[in-house]
């Protein structure tokens, strides 16, 4: 029976780009200079880098194809480089891949890095290509804030919530992670935004709003993970270690056959139910401190409450009100400013949130800092809410 | 050339049932025509046209009217009839057949050049004496400013041909006459017209009056035993003129299909003749129309309710006004407005792909597994959680059945040339559930648990490839009446 790779992979360095419009730089600058931090963070030398996995979501218009891209930007001198690409899962599947290295012996150091450079792409959003492949004969060219605003609806129907108590408490999302941002010094957006203001926001996919909505950014975040024994010896005395990694992966159940009622995410509960198992979490409530989790809309981030088991069914809206995510909250969400707020550029995401919750393991948080954080916990997910892949990290120290 | 084949009038050959589809948007020419005042150029000042959406040409037109011609039992062959198709070389006649379901061996052909057509494939279809559908749709460019922009509509009409038809054929008459009363060409693709008198005074005399009297002679009735007409006229008042030379008084039905939706080209006269059929009483004889580069003059004897008849009665009466000259102007392709970069994504289809599930996507053709629930589209390893081995499925045509919405947006941020962009799940009796794209939208927009109907639609267009893909898009049930919204 697998025994998963609780502490037998710690994290020894991060790195985090500023997010936002980066005009002064592309992928590969993104990509070093995520990197140097992580190497100055971990105390060690680029040759010391055993492999690497890079993650980049739209290769298309941006990174590129293959291993090359990283390891030219990095100069990574013939060791093995692996892209990943799983839509906005991207960032924690490549930290999933080269912790999973470590766990099992293969390499001693591994290095995770995700990078996007979306603002070459001339407007908001992202961007939408075809190929002339089959699902192009019928699936709808949904954006992204189309896909996830059906939650709203399909919640409010299985919940019986008025539609208008349904946008207040997603409002209350936004303007918590704006609150936060706020205090995020590489966060792409750092302003405190008022309700109204959200509330009365141009719509963009109904009933989703502008201020319901994240951007999308440039940016790269960086992870250089290897054993507890190999931590230690390089200083770090209580490493951050990973507890859990896992996903999951719809395989067209949700969109072609008649159980679901989209008012939940079932991956995102497959994927969190395995990781509390795998980290030993028995009471998520009581033990998890903090979340990051894939706001990518206001209501993802409110179905999400539910799906990790934060909050009861039904229960989230009110939660939300309640200010139990918020700053000073039970359990603070997207205290870096989330997807909101901090920003997405996709393959990076994973692995920023990793770093908050890094940063926030080692008290090193800043103005952000939450007074007690022994569990933290990311949350990617990539796709749409009928389609999609859902990953949950748990993060905590050795000792 | 005139007559009629012998076992006509043995079989009681005819048309068996007849069909009309017109899209929901009506201009009110009012108001469109005010618009324009400033201008001065003579515009139609009444009643309302048909608008097209976006994603409705020719081809979606007229397999909706085709739709409910289908049936049990599958013609011996389908023929499509228009002037606006938008492949010329790729047959619509065979999309057609794919998207209403017909096997291949269903024969296929198109009529095209003259507004004739729609008549012409129907004369065709009857002098076959066979089981076929013949199937007319237009969506034609116009000229901002001409009087064609608003007097022509988009629509659709449709006839079945057999035997103990409720219309039989009784007589006919076919005149060929290049008279050149307007026309459209490669290098102008909207409509060039000609002086109204003159076309007035060639078209009665030339075409109209010989081949109504001929086909009159034909059936073995003076002409004014005709109780019902549907001409599709050239200019205005022909029908008067015609009448009055030919001593008849019958109403002219296609007067009130150009008031309510427009001109509809090649399939005016059909829809014309499927509201006089609705008005005709047993022993009736209906005289029907067709005009383009001559003329054609059918005339059918009534000996009981041509089903279909009446649907397209209804269908006039139905729609949502269009508010918009801009929108309208958009829609026509008569203004090409600024969408923005995200308008430039490439919507392209490999040739590949559609010889390998084409035909699945134009039917809406999912898969019943061995439980017997339906997937769209079909997979080797079923979708169902309760089945864990590779099957073969059953083909299930969705295209005809209605649905429920799960869930559902209204999308405005990608693209689309008709904002907002309505698409979701929806969830088909059967077990199918499929992401769609929602057609139609409601005043109050699309909700959960709204019940839909199938419509076929284009899917992506390419115009820099000049190719264009359909796929069935879901639409509210029922449409809002005119005047009552």
């Amino acid at each position: 029976m697998a025994t998963g790779i609780r502490d037998k992979v710690a994290i020894v360095g991060m790195g985090c780009t500023r997010f936002g419009e980066r005009w002064d730089v592309g992928a590969d600058g993104l990509m070093v200079e995520a990197f140097l931090e992580a190497l100055a963070d971990a105390g060690i030398e680029r040759s010391r880098i055993d492999a690497a996995w890079v993650g980049n979501a739209l290769d298309d218009i941006n990174v590129g194809n293959s291993a090359l891209p990283a390891a030219h930007a990095l100069r990574l001198d013939k060791v093995p480089v692996t892209r990943v690409e799983n839509m906005c899962a991207t960032g924690t599947e490549a930290l999933r891949g080269a912790a999973y290295a470590v766990a099992s012996g293969a390499v001693d150091i591994a290095l995770a890095i995700g990078v996007e450079k979306l603002k070459d792409t001339g407007y908001g959003g992202l961007p939408l290509r075809t190929k002339g492949v089959q699902n192009d004969l019928w699936m709808p060219y949904g954006s992204a804030p189309g896909t996830f605003a059906q939650l709203a609806g399909a919640y409010a129907a299985r919940h019986g919530i008025a539609a208008a108590d349904l946008k207040r408490a997603m409002a209350h999302v936004s303007w918590k992670s704006h609150q936060n941002g706020a205090l995020s010094p590489k966060a792409h957006l750092r302003n405190a935004v008022d309700m109204d203001k959200i509330l009365n926001a141009p719509l963009i996919a109904d009933p989703l709003g502008l201020f319901d909505c994240c951007g999308v950014s440039d940016g790269a975040a960086a992870a250089i993970v290897t054993t507890p024994e190999i931590a230690r010896a390089l200083g770090k005395a209580d490493p951050v270690t990973i507890k859990a990694i896992q996903l999951s992966a719809s395989n067209g159940w949700e969109m072609q056959f008649g159980a679901w009622d989209g008012a939940s995410v079932p991956n995102t509960r497959a994927a969190a139910g395995r990781a509390y198992t795998e980290a030993g979490i028995r009471d998520p409530r009581a033990q998890i401190d903090m979340t990051e989790v894939h706001d990518c809309f206001s209501i993802t981030e409110l179905v999400i409450m539910e799906d990790l088991g934060l909050s009861d069914e039904g229960r989230a809206p009110s939660d939300i009100l309640d200010g139990r995510y918020d700053r000073d909250g039970a359990i603070p969400c997207q205290l870096d400013g989330g997807l909101k707020c901090f920003g997405h550029p996709v393959g990076a995401s994973g692995l920023r949130m990793a770093y908050e919750v890094y940063l926030q393991l080692q008290g090193r948080a800043g103005e952000r800092q939450r007074y007690k954080v022994d569990f933290g916990l990311t949350h990617n997910l990539g796709g749409a809410p009928f389609n999609s892949v859902a990953a949950v990290a748990i993060l905590g120290r050795l000792n | 050339m005139s007559g009629v084949p012998e076992l006509v009038r043995v079989d009681s050959f005819g048309i068996v049932a007849i069909g009309g589809y017109v899209p929901m948007l009506r201009l009110d020419r009012q108001s469109a025509a005010r618009e324009l005042a400033w201008s001065g150029l003579p515009m139609p000042r009444a009643g309302m046209r048909a608008v097209a959406d976006w994603d409705e040409d020719a081809l979606t037109l007229a397999v909706e009217a085709a739709r409910t011609l289908v049936g049990d039992v599958a013609p011996d062959a389908l023929r499509f009839a228009s002037t606006s198709a938008y492949f010329t070389d790729r047959a619509q006649s065979g999309m057609a057949l794919d998207a209403l379901g017909l096997p291949r061996t269903v024969r296929t052909s198109d009529a095209a050049n003259s507004r004739r057509a729609g008549t012409t494939a129907l004369l065709d279809a009857l002098f076959g004496q066979r089981d076929e559908i013949v199937a007319a749709g237009e969506k034609r460019p116009t000229q901002p400013g001409s009087a064609a922009q608003l007097g022509f509509g988009d629509g659709a009409a449709a006839a079945r041909t057999g035997a103990n038809a409720p219309a039989r054929l009784a007589g006919y008459a076919s005149i060929s006459h290049d008279l050149v009363d307007r026309y459209s060409s490669r290098e102008h693709p909207t409509s060039y017209a000609y002086e109204e008198r003159f076309v007035r005074d060639m078209a009665v005399a030339e075409t109209l009056v010989p081949a109504v009297r001929d086909a009159c002679t034909a059936a073995g009735i003076a002409p004014d035993r005709l109780a019902h007409v549907a001409v599709h006229e050239p200019v205005g008042a022909c029908w008067r003129a015609v009448a009055k030379a030919l001593g008849c008084r019958a109403t002219n039905h296609c007067e009130a299909v150009s008031n309510a939706v427009g001109d509809l080209g090649a399939a005016h006269a059909l829809f014309g003749l499927g509201l006089a059929f609705e008005a005709a009483e047993p022993g009736d004889f209906v005289l029907l129309v067709g005009f383009g580069s001559g003329a054609d003059a059918l005339v059918f004897e009534v000996s009981g309710p041509v089903p279909g008849a009446d649907a397209m009665v209804r269908a006039l009466k139905e729609g949502q006004v269009l508010a918009s000259l801009s929108r309208f102007l958009s829609l026509t392709g008569s203004i090409d407005l600024d969408w923005g970069m995200r308008a430039e994504f490439e919507q392209k289809a490999q040739a590949t792909v559609l010889e390998r599930v084409g035909r699945d996507v134009i039917g809406f053709v999912g898969g019943r597994d061995s439980t017997g629930n339906v997937q769209f589209p079909k997979s080797a390893f079923p979708v169902n959680p309760a089945l864990s081995q590779v099957e073969n499925m059953e083909d299930v045509r969705l295209a005809d059945l209605e649905a429920t919405v799960v869930s559902v947006t209204a999308d405005r941020l990608n693209f689309s040339p008709d904002p907002p962009f309505d698409f979701g799940l929806v969830q088909f009796e059967n077990g199918a559930r499929v992401l769609m794209e929602m057609v139609n939208r409601p005043a109050e927009g699309f909700r959960v648990g709204d019940r839909v109907r199938m419509r076929l639609r284009i899917k992506a267009q390419n115009s820099r490839l000049g190719f264009r893909t359909y796929f069935w898009k879901a639409a509210p049930i029922a449409r809002p009446v005119l005047g009552e919204a």
